[in-house]
Parts: structure tokens; C-alpha cells; sequence
């Protein structure tokens, strides 16, 4: 079954919708779903940048690996 | 250099779920995205299994082999990134993609769907580390502020491994050898082509 | 298509619609830093807001400084701490704690998105009232003000026990305290919380068994245990921290892990053995097993001896369940049960974990105490790795219950009689007599109230019916779901007959929407306990601080605040905190918990003052995971994480904490312990003391009776009290100082030098196999009220002469439920419903049972609002075999009817076809409200306040069936009808 087909969905949309929330409060939560910057100016990294290698085995990350084991 | 593996021990994995609202709350991922999710097989049965799915960062991802745009790239750390500005949002890494990690915003056809979304092992993408923007498009950045990904860190069983390949398969390793029966992770043979000792 | 959170792709984007946009708030990270980025854009979406929530910071994330605050998740009794980071105060991350030895950095699904409860759009933001069946906002002076009238009112009209005060299991320690004794001061101790249908019947039946009611051991005690069964418990889903403890153990010692459940729960997909039962027979299993134990000599005969009092009643009562009655009665096959029974005994240690399924039954206090002898038997108490680790359901369910959030004790257990409520007065100092004139008499003060489960009755039956000067006319809610509690057609009745109803609740919970009312409903917003301070303790008796991660959002108010500004209008304010200080309107919470440390000496709650309390968890990392004890070298050095009550004597006296209760291995100044002398001396002749057993280091090398000063007399010990000591062990005893005992002794003095003789000042007692004050003295299978096995019941005629004649027996190979009986207030029906079954099995032929999933809690209001969790979770649903399914023509994920055999309820839920239910079993989760018998009612709710996920309540069709000590509903077993609709 796919959701269109689905009538109590249906309803559920057309009852948001009707109180009118869905315009109202969109603006602060929405996830910039098609991956857009949400109007701030891109900060790109270079090729070299964006590839180069960041873990480190910080304190942090050796209280994971600690607690992992018995 | 250590290269990044995700590693979830079956043993282990309840389906608790904490891996998906641990990604949830990290990257405030929306409604409909999935970026991890748990799967059980053989549900309510004896055998019953679960296994928490994300990205799981291929070494020759075919995501990356099939994408017309290239957008995806690999890093120095062994994780499989993309640049949404590239992606066109035309599904084939849906469709290459193993594991159904690639997530769209939308339901629809060819290009109706948005940008890609997926697991990006919390290290965010082609934007300076931890700027608003990088988070706006790709969330946390943990890996550049020296942590791991927030789903294994959180894991309830501490059956989610997350980090240098070669650790988590020794801290792996120990707990066979204490369970003194073969190895319940699930891809185990296939992704080390190892057998354990019982 | 549906349903379980396994197939998350088809459930994607089912309800995307509906949640977009209505997520609100608008103060999520994103957002927060969107804000950000452009210098303080767009923040007239935050108009809702207060100020200092839209003080949008100028920098991108870590920019901001950071603060870390520490505080415990709420969601269960693990004790997970959540370490919050928050910037300009907004909470915009969670870090893992991987100092807490509870939690090691972890959470479950619910742990890991707390965040999301605090700032979640659509909890209450203001107080409102429905006025002709709308809502309306009104300030919170004016709703106090005319709550607090309508009150009095109602008090002055019909006495203060017409007010029933509803309290939570989500209340801090502190909190939980102070609405138990603002219940007192009312004048009514018709005050209860959740303890009542979680684990009353719990502490009932273990303190009833070896002297206190909570787990023995600890979570983290059971990667010791070589054997574990869990029975009537899915830790998977409802403690999946535990599970971390659990699975470590099993894995580290090898362990054999039973699951004994009628369903395969994701639990049971973990063990090494999954042994099925029929919901019901808990206690023939347990017979069964002490049966082979027995018959092989496998039981611990030094242990009896020692320290166990009437076990060869047990063996009489054991010897006839024989493998083939248990197997005709419960289904489990001998084999079965005598490899799990070896296994028990002789691979120790060896632990028993129970949760619901164990205790919420008609049989619930006999099942734990059956629990208890099995462990007695084999002398699995008192050491690490055994112990009865009873998991909790709430996250300070085991405080509020120590806190006598109650209706039948005050604080710490002391009862209700005339010496306990002399006790609190000294404590509280208020003139007893003061006290006093606020009940309606001294009966009335002694007499426990009407449990939570029962408040409908109190409202609905006919007034002569009913052991108070009226019916209940008002309620005051605090902190709790209305959709937890069987029998809802009737509660449904009981809030519509109410004069005044107060919800005070981050949420509307199911109480604003379910019932028809139209006025005299109030809805107070408040905080969750990330918004405030205060102390809650875990399953394992730890005490954890959390601090304050951020202000209360909106307008919501903390419990304290709350009850204080209550108190005031209602004239009792002095009084109640004549010790707790208030700065204009703020209530000063560690005063509070100072005051606790004053007067619960009987349950050492004494040494966790807040100082001590907070260096724990500063230095959560210096203590280890499996001893749970500070490392050497450290500022925790030997004591236990969280000080686990018994905390004996002042904080001063620097009492570690007792990590394994009754542990006669250790000294009593280390945490050790005897089972208590609860129970008397002697009974029958024979001694209820311990017998050659006895605490490491103990100058009294055997039995011992609990320390009054006469007994310290005896003994040449009562000059050791200093002067100081004395003259408030005088101050208290008056003329007769010889029976002040160390539970009353103001000063410690006695608590002091017992310990000083290696001593217990409990004493040391005996565990009781047989609890002669019980309705079954030694547990007996008694079948449920509703049931399908009807050669196990007696017929109508018989029935009748065992309902004539109280000393009649029940007929061969019978187990009826106990006959019609009184209690706590209101008439208490067994025998007469369960004849019912005659009449209504073969219509309703599928057993029903109910329980937990890992993403919601409780009534699921807080949870399903949740847009993390309810993304996972979008339906109710039925799991229902497949064969029966079959006979139905019910498919995967279709709607179905679910019937009930009272009321004529039903229930619209989706039907999961599993295995993981025998035939003729169903199962359904008791998370989801919201919808009432195929009704929609998401207008109700006041706008915006509505759950994401709405769906029916499992409670619509559950029915009559009380345990006879506590009155603990039955929510495991009752009989239902599917059918597709």
C-alpha cells in the first residue's frame, strides 16, 4: 500500500492543513532538504581540503574504544 | 592510517533503536530521512537478528561508480562523501547502493526528489569543518572535533562499533574469543574474509 | 506497509505530512544556527518563545561557548546520564557520559532524543481551562486561584478525602516527597503515584519477604551472575541499558540466560534458553523448578538454616506440583523445566530478573514471593551475581515509592499509625494535634486511602459502597497518564462525574481529551526534570543529582514551585515549609532533601546529603562498572556510586552506601547487611533471629533484634551515646526512653553505635518463606480472573459454596482466585467475576497481554510527541499468531477489531501477524491514547498539544482484577476477541 492510498493519512494531512501550521512554522524548523545553505554563503573546501584525513584518537574517542570492551 | 568501519556486533543489537535517534538528534535529520536504521530478520522467530544499517562507506562504492555528476568523493579517513550542490538527485545510487542508504526528501521521479541525503559518519562534507553551512547541508561534524559518530557512541549494547578499522576489529575479536563460539556480526566473513577462532 | 520499526522504509514519510511544520518550536539546532548565520533573521518565528530563548547567538555552532550540564534521563530506572550542551541557553546537543559506570556513554532510543523533550513544540504552554467544551489560555494566578477555591470548597462541603491527589514516578525524590506530605497536609491519604500498577506488588512481597522493597543487587551486579533468568521482564525494550550489563555478563562468565515469557520477546532472541509459558502460571513454574530442586537436593540446606524462616511449608506446597500438573497448568515441558531448574540451583551465582509481567497480576505479591523462596532456596541472596534485580519501570519510581507517595505509609515506610505520624511531626515540626485537626478524624489518618487503580470506583459507585464520608469529587493529576489504568470505559465515567479535574503535566496527557467533559478541567504546564534540580533514584537504590539543563520553556513551572504556590492559597504553606526555605516563590530543592535526610532514618536515606550527592557525580569516572565502588586513590574511595540506600546515619558519619542488600560478607560501615528483623522474634516457638549468620566484623555473632535503647541497655552499650544523643533520644521518648528504637532516634545516636559493634541496627532477622500476615501466607497458583482454561476454575455450583463458607477448600485440581473481600476503601471482587469466564470464554477465546516498546513510555504522551520516537512507532497494533490469524482471515498490517469481555470495548488497531505470540495469545502495547473506540479525538486536545501519533489504548479492553495486598491491576492476562474490521 502506498500513501496516497492510505485514507486516515489523508485525513490526518487535510486536518494540519487546515489549522494552517504547516506555512506558519515551517521557516525555523525546515531542513534544508534539497541540501541548500538555507541563505547563508557557502564556505567550499578545496579538493585537497575536503579529503584530508580528521580522526584523531582524541581522549574521546579512546573512552569509546575503552568502553567497549569488559 | 587508520581508515573508519562501522562494525555492528548482531550479538548484541536489541533494535533498541538508540543508533536512529542518536543520528536524529546529532544532525536534527527530518521526518522521512533515514540515515541509519535498525533490520531484523526472522522476526518473533528463534534466530531473530538485528543489525543496525547505515552508509557503510565502501572502499570501491558503487554509488560513487554509477553517479553521472561525480559528486561523490572519497576521504583520506576511508569515508564515501558527497557535495549536494553537485547532486542532480537522479536516484542511480538508490539503485547501486547495496544497503539503501541513499535518502531523498521527496517521493517522486527522476529528479523530483531532491538532493541525496545519507549517513556521512558524522564528518559532515565538502564545507569548512563545522561551519553553519557545512551543518545546514550535511550535519555534525564530529570526526574534525575528534569524536566518532554519535549512533555507535550512544549504541544501548554497545554493539555499534564505530571508528579505526583495525581497533574495533580487535576489540571485536576479544569478545569472540571470550563467547568462545564464532562470530555474530553480521558480514563479518564477507567484509574481512576472515575466519575466527572459536 | 506497517507497522514494526524493523521495516522503517515503508513506514517513511507515512506521517511526514502531518508532522512538518507542527515540529514547531523553532528552536532546534538548525534553526538555532540559521538564526545565527544571518545575525538574528527570522526570529519572529520564536515569537512564541520566551526572550531569552531568541537571543540568537552571532557565531556558527561551536563558536558559542558551550556548557555542559549533567542531568539523568527520565525514562527508566537504569539511571542514565545525559549530558547536555547547551548554548545561550538553548539545549542544542547531547554528549555520550562515558564517566557514568551506569550507562557508559549509552542510551536507548528514548536516551538518545531527551533533547527533543524539552524543546519539543507541542508540549502545554500555558495554563488553560475548558470552558463549555473550548480551551481557554488563562494566566497561572487566576488558575491557581480558582483551583485553590474550588478546593476548599469541596474540602469545607465534603471533607478533604473527597479530593484524590494523583502524583508521579517522574517526580524527583524531592518532589515526590513534598507532594506526599502536602497530601498530609490537606489532611488525606488518598495520595499515590505509579509504584501502585508498576511495582507495588514488588515491595509488597520482598518486604514482606526479607525486610526491604527494592532490587537487591544492582545492574551492573549482573555481569557477575553465572545463571540468570528473566521472568515476566523484556529488558530489550523497556531497560536496554540493563541489557548492556546483561549481555556482558552472559558473554564474560559464559552465562546461561533464561527467558521465561509467554511471548519471544526481543529479550528472549538473546537468550541461550527461551522457555514459553501460558501468562498466569508464573508460580507453577517456580513450583516446578523448586519441585526438581527439592526431590535432587539441590537446595542450599546451611542457607535455610541460617537465615530463613517456614521452609518446610514451602516443600508441602511444592510437593504437589509435580512435573506433569506443571506442564498440564502452564504448558512447560519437564525437561525443560528440571535443566532450568539444575541449572539455578547449581551454576551459581545465580540471579532472577522480573519486571510487569511478574507483577501486574491478581497473583502479583504471591508470584514475587515465590520469586524470593526460589532465591532463598538456593542461596542466591546477599552476594554478587545472585540477587532478586527487580527492574523499575519509571526513573525515581523506587524513590517516589520511598518517599510514601502512597496510600498506605508516610515517608520511608513508617506506616500510618499514631508512632509514624509522631515521627514525621517531629521531623516536620508541627504540633501533632495540629496535624490531626486537619483529617477529618484519627481513623481517617490511619486508615490507608484509595489506590491509584481504584479512583474511578470512588467517584462512581454508590456512597455506601464506599469506606469514606463521600465520594471522590476532585482530582489534582501531577505528572501522570490517564491511559495506564485498566478499565478505562469506567475511568472514562469517573472523570465525567468529577467536579474539578487538574492536569499538571508537560503535556495534556490523555486526561484533557478522553472523557466528555466541557468544564471544571485545568491544564497546567510543567517543566520536565531537565528544567530543574533534585535527586532520583535508580532500580539499583542509587541516588543520582541532576542539575538544570536550561530554564522552563513557555511558561511552564517546576513541581515545587507549583506545590508551593498551591500551599499558600490553601493556608498550610508556613507550616509545609517551616524548614524548607522559599525565595520568593523559588523553593530552595536541597533544602528539601536535607529535610529527608533528617527522617528516614528506618530506610538510610540519611547520608545523601546534596554536597555528597553532587561529588559523585563530578566524579562519575573514578567508579568501577562491575563493584560500582570508588577506586582507591580517589575522592570516592570506597564508596558506592549514587550511595545506594541503606546510607546509614548522618551524612557526616560518611556511610558508603550499600551496593548488595543483606550482604553478610561485608561489614555494616562497608555496606554488608542481614536480612531485617522485621517480623518479631519468635514465632511458634521457633526463632525468627539468623542462626550462626551474621555481618563481617559483627560483635553479636548470631541473631539479633532491631536497636531501641532498651536493648542498647541490655547489652551495656547505651553509655557509648553522647550527652548531646541522649537528650534527643529524650526529647522523643518523653517519660518511656527505652522504646525509642534506632528508626525514630532523631539524633543517630543509636544507628551510631550499633554500627560502631559491627551491628545492623535493623537487627538480624530471618527471611520469612512463610508471610503469615499475607492473604497466602505460601504463595499459591490461583488462575486469573479471566481465563480460557476453565477445568482449572471451579463450576458456578462449587464457586458458590466456596463464596458460603470461607474455610471450604477448592475442589481438586482447582485454583480459583480469592473470594469478594473489602479493602482499602472500596469492595474487591474475585471469585464472583471470575465465574464469568464460563460465560464469556468461548466468545472471547484469546488470551490478552500487554507490555512495552523501546520507543515509547508509559501512556506515551511525552514520547509519541516526540517526532524521533514517533517517526518509529506510527500504529497501535495487536500481535496475533498466525494460525489464529488464519481462522480469521486476518492479513499482515490490516485494521482489525480488538473486543473485551466488559463494557461491550473495542478497540480499531492494526493487526502484526507474528509468531512471536503462541496461539491464542495476543499482545498489545499500552503506550498509545488518543483514540477511544474507533473515534478519532485529536480535536480535543488543546491545539497544538496533540501527539504526533495517535492511536487506541490497550486499557479500553482490559479488565476487572486486583492483587489483594496492593490492589496492582491485572494488565497481563484477560481474555479478547479479534476480528477483522
Amino acid at each position: 500500500m502506498n500513501e496516497q492510498d492510505d485514507p486516515r493519512l489523508n485525513a490526518r494531512r487535510r486536518f494540519f492543513g487546515a489549522l494552517g501550521l504547516v506555512a506558519v512554522a515551517a521557516p525555523a524548523a525546515a531542513f534544508e532538504a534539497d541540501g541548500g545553505t538555507g541563505g547563508l554563503p557557502p564556505q567550499k573546501e578545496s579538493e585537497a581540503e575536503k579529503r584530508k584525513p580528521r580522526y584523531r584518537e582524541t581522549d574521546h574517542v579512546r573512552a569509546f574504544y575503552r568502553t567497549n570492551r569488559y | 592510517m587508520a581508515r573508519m568501519k562501522f562494525l555492528c556486533d548482531s550479538d548484541r543489537c536489541i533494535e533498541c533503536n538508540a543508533c536512529v535517534t542518536a543520528c536524529k538528534n546529532e544532525n536534527e535529520v527530518p521526518w522521512g530521512i533515514n540515515r541509519r536504521r535498525v533490520v531484523t530478520i526472522g522476526d518473533g522467530k528463534p534466530g531473530e537478528r538485528s543489525i543496525s544499517m547505515a552508509c557503510m562507506h565502501c572502499t570501491d562504492a558503487p554509488c560513487a561508480a554509477v553517479c553521472p555528476v561525480a559528486c561523490f568523493y572519497g576521504t583520506e579517513d576511508g569515508l564515501v562523501l558527497h557535495d549536494k550542490d553537485l547532486c542532480i538527485g537522479c536516484g542511480y545510487c538508490f539503485y547501486a547502493c547495496p544497503f539503501g542508504a541513499p535518502q531523498y526528501p521527496r517521493v517522486g521521479n527522476f529528479g523530483g526528489r531532491g538532493k541525496m541525503d545519507k549517513c556521512t559518519y558524522c564528518a559532515g562534507g565538502p564545507q569548512q569543518d563545522n561551519s553553519a553551512v557545512e551543518y545546514m547541508q550535511y550535519g555534525a561534524n564530529r570526526i574534525a572535533e575528534g569524536k566518532l559518530p554519535l549512533c555507535a557512541e550512544m549504541c544501548s549494547t554497545k554493539a555499534l562499533l564505530a571508528g579505526d578499522g583495525e581497533i574495533i576489529a580487535s576489540i571485536y575479536k576479544e569478545r569472540v574469543q571470550q563467547r568462545g563460539y564464532g562470530s555474530g556480526a553480521w558480514g563479518w566473513r564477507t567484509a574481512y574474509r576472515e575466519e575466527l577462532p572459536a | 506497509m506497517l507497522i514494526r520499526r524493523s521495516e522503517g522504509q515503508a513506514a517513511r514519510q507515512r506521517l511526514a505530512g502531518a508532522y512538518q511544520g507542527l515540529s514547531a518550536g523553532g528552536t532546534d539546532r538548525r534553526g538555532f544556527l540559521k538564526q545565527a548565520g544571518l545575525g538574528g533573521a527570522g526570529l519572529a518565528a520564536l515569537g512564541a518563545l520566551p526572550p531569552r530563548m531568541t537571543q540568537a547567538a552571532e557565531a556558527p555552532r561551536r563558536a558559542v561557548p558551550i556548557q555542559r550540564v549533567k542531568n539523568v534521563c527520565t525514562h527508566c530506572s537504569v539511571g542514565c546520564s545525559v549530558i547536555a550542551e547547551v548554548q545561550d541557553g538553548v539545549w542544542t546537543g547531547q554528549e555520550p557520559a562515558y564517566e557514568s559506570p551506569i550507562n557508559r556513554g549509552t542510551h536507548c532510543a528514548k536516551g538518545a532524543s531527551v533533547r527533543e523533550l524539552v524543546h519539543g513544540g507541542r508540549r502545554l504552554k500555558y495554563p488553560m481551562k475548558l470552558v463549555g467544551g473550548e480551551w481557554q489560555r488563562l494566566s497561572w494566578d487566576q488558575a491557581l486561584d480558582e483551583i485553590s477555591a474550588k478546593l476548599l470548597e469541596i474540602r469545607e462541603r465534603s471533607t478533604p478525602e473527597a479530593v484524590f491527589w494523583l502524583g508521579s514516578a517522574k517526580f524527583t525524590n524531592e518532589a515526590a516527597y513534598l507532594f506526599r506530605k502536602f497530601g498530609a497536609f490537606w489532611g488525606s491519604n488518598n495520595t499515590d503515584h505509579q509504584a501502585r500498577i508498576c511495582h507495588s506488588t514488588t515491595v509488597a512481597g520482598v518486604a514482606n519477604t526479607w525486610g526491604y522493597g527494592a532490587q537487591t543487587n544492582s545492574y551492573n551486579d549482573i555481569r557477575n551472575a553465572k545463571t540468570m533468568i528473566i521472568m515476566g521482564g523484556n529488558p530489550a525494550e523497556s531497560h536496554p541499558i540493563a541489557v548492556q550489563h546483561i549481555l556482558a555478563g552472559r558473554e564474560l562468565n559464559r552465562s546461561h540466560l533464561f527467558v521465561v515469557d509467554p511471548r519471544f520477546t526481543r529479550t528472549a532472541a538473546h537468550a541461550t534458553d527461551y522457555v514459553r509459558i501460558r501468562p498466569g502460571t508464573d508460580i507453577p513454574v517456580i513450583w516446578g523448578m523448586l519441585w526438581h530442586i527439592f526431590e535432587n537436593g539441590w537446595e542450599d540446606n546451611e542457607f535455610i538454616h541460617q537465615r530463613v524462616y517456614g521452609m518446610d511449608e514451602i516443600r508441602r506446597e511444592v510437593a504437589k506440583w509435580n512435573p506433569r500438573e506443571v506442564e498440564r497448568v502452564s504448558g512447560v515441558p519437564e525437561a525443560q523445566l528440571k535443566r532450568m531448574a539444575q541449572v539455578f540451583a547449581t551454576q551459581k551465582p545465580a540471579t532472577l530478573i522480573w519486571c510487569m509481567g511478574a507483577t501486574q497480576k491478581t497473583v502479583g505479591t504471591a508470584n514475587v514471593r515465590a520469586f524470593s523462596i526460589l532465591l532463598l532456596a538456593t542461596g542466591n541472596v546477599g552476594s554478587a551475581g545472585t540477587g532478586a534485580n527487580i527492574f523499575r519501570g519509571h526513573t525515581n519510581v523506587q524513590g517516589a515509592t520511598d518517599m510514601g507517595l502512597d496510600v498506605s505509609t508516610l515517608p520511608a515506610y513508617y506506616g500510618l499509625d499514631e508512632a509514624a505520624w509522631r515521627h514525621w511531626c517531629r521531623v516536620w515540626e508541627v504540633d501533632y494535634e495540629w496535624m490531626l485537626s486537619r483529617f477529618v478524624d484519627k481513623k481517617f489518618m490511619e486508615m490507608p486511602g484509595i489506590p491509584s487503580t481504584r479512583w474511578f470506583d470512588s467517584v462512581v459507585l454508590p456512597k455506601d459502597q464506599i469506606e469514606q464520608p463521600t465520594n471522590c469529587k476532585a482530582m489534582f493529576v501531577m505528572g501522570h497518564g490517564g491511559n495506564t489504568v485498566t478499565r478505562m470505559p469506567e475511568a472514562v465515567k469517573g472523570l465525567e462525574q468529577l467536579e474539578l479535574l487538574v492536569v499538571a503535566d508537560p503535556h495534556p496527557t490523555t486526561y484533557a481529551q478522553i472523557s466528555n467533559r466541557r468544564d471544571g478541567t485545568y491544564l497546567l504546564p510543567i517543566c520536565t526534570s531537565f528544567e530543574t534540580v533534585g535527586s532520583r533514584t535508580a532500580s539499583n537504590r542509587s541516588l543520582q543529582w541532576g542539575e538544570k539543563v536550561v530554564e522552563p520553556i513557555f511558561e511552564s513551572r517546576n513541581d515545587y514551585d507549583v506545590m508551593y504556590a498551591l500551599a499558600k492559597r490553601l493556608g498550610f504553606a508556613d507550616q509545609m515549609f517551616r524548614n524548607i526555605k522559599v525565595n520568593d516563590g523559588v523553593v530552595v530543592v536541597e533544602d528539601i532533601l536535607r529535610e529527608i535526610n533528617r527522617g528516614t532514618w528506618a530506610l538510610g536515606y540519611t547520608g545523601q546529603s546534596p554536597e555528597r550527592l553532587r561529588h559523585h557525580m563530578e566524579n562519575q569516572q573514578h567508579f568501577d562498572v562491575t563493584t560500582l565502588r570508588g577506586r582507591p586513590g580517589t575522592p570516592v574511595e570506597g564508596e558506592v556510586y549514587g550511595l545506594p540506600w541503606p546510607c546509614w546515619g548522618t551524612p557526616e558519619m560518611k556511610h558508603p552506601g550499600t551496593h548488595i542488600l543483606y550482604d553478610t560478607s561485608l561489614h555494616v560501615k562497608e555496606g554488608g547487611g542481614t536480612f531485617r528483623a522485621r517480623f518479631g522474634v519468635e514465632r511458634n516457638g521457633e526463632t525468627l533471629l539468623a542462626e550462626g549468620s551474621y555481618s563481617k566484623g559483627s560483635e553479636i555473632q548470631d541473631g539479633y533484634p532491631e536497636f531501641t535503647v532498651a536493648v542498647l541497655k541490655r547489652l551495656g552499650w547505651f553509655d557509648e551515646l553522647t550527652a548531646h544523643e541522649k537528650e534527643s533520644i529524650a526529647r522523643v521518648g518523653g517519660q518511656n526512653i527505652d522504646r525509642v528504637s534506632w528508626s525514630t532516634d532523631l539524633s543517630a545516636g543509636i544507628i551510631r553505635v550499633a554500627m560502631e559493634h559491627g551491628c545492623l541496627p535493623y537487627g538480624n532477622g530471618k527471611a520469612r518463606a512463610v508471610a503469615w500476615n499475607l492473604p497466602d501466607p505460601v504463595p499459591v497458583h490461583r488462575e486469573p480472573i479471566y481465563t480460557p482454561r476453565l477445568d482449572l476454575i471451579p463450576t458456578p455450583a462449587q464457586a458458590r459454596v466456596l463464596a458460603a463458607d470461607p474455610k471450604a477448600i477448592a475442589p481438586t485440581g482447582t485454583y480459583p482466585t480469592l473470594r469478594d473481600r473489602r479493602g482499602y476503601r472500596v469492595p474487591h471482587l474475585g471469585l464472583s467475576i471470575q465465574m464469568r469466564s464460563h460465560q464469556v470464554a468461548k466468545e472471547f477465546p484469546i488470551i490478552l497481554t500487554s507490555g512495552r516498546l523501546v520507543e515509547y513510555e508509559g501512556g506515551g504522551e511525552e514520547t509519541r510527541s516526540n517526532p524521533w520516537l514517533a517517526e518509529l512507532q506510527q500504529d497501535m497494533f495487536v500481535e496475533i499468531n498466525t494460525a489464529d490469524a488464519a481462522e480469521r482471515g486476518i492479513g499482515p498490517g490490516q485494521w482489525v477489531w480488538v473486543l473485551g469481555p466488559e463494557n461491550s470495548a473495542r478497540i480499531r488497531v492494526k493487526a502484526l501477524v507474528t509468531e512471536r505470540v503462541a496461539r491464542g495469545v495476543a499482545f498489545m502495547p499500552y503506550h498509545f491514547g488518543g483514540w477511544w473506540q474507533g473515534e478519532d479525538r485529536r480535536r480535543f486536545y488543546p491545539p497544538g498539544t496533540d501527539p504526533i501519533v495517535l492511536g487506541e489504548s490497550a486499557n479500553t479492553v482490559t479488565t476487572y482484577g486486583y492483587d489483594p495486598v496492593t490492589f496492582m491491576q491485572e494488565t497481563k492476562v484477560t481474555l479478547c476477541q479479534i476480528r477483522s474490521a
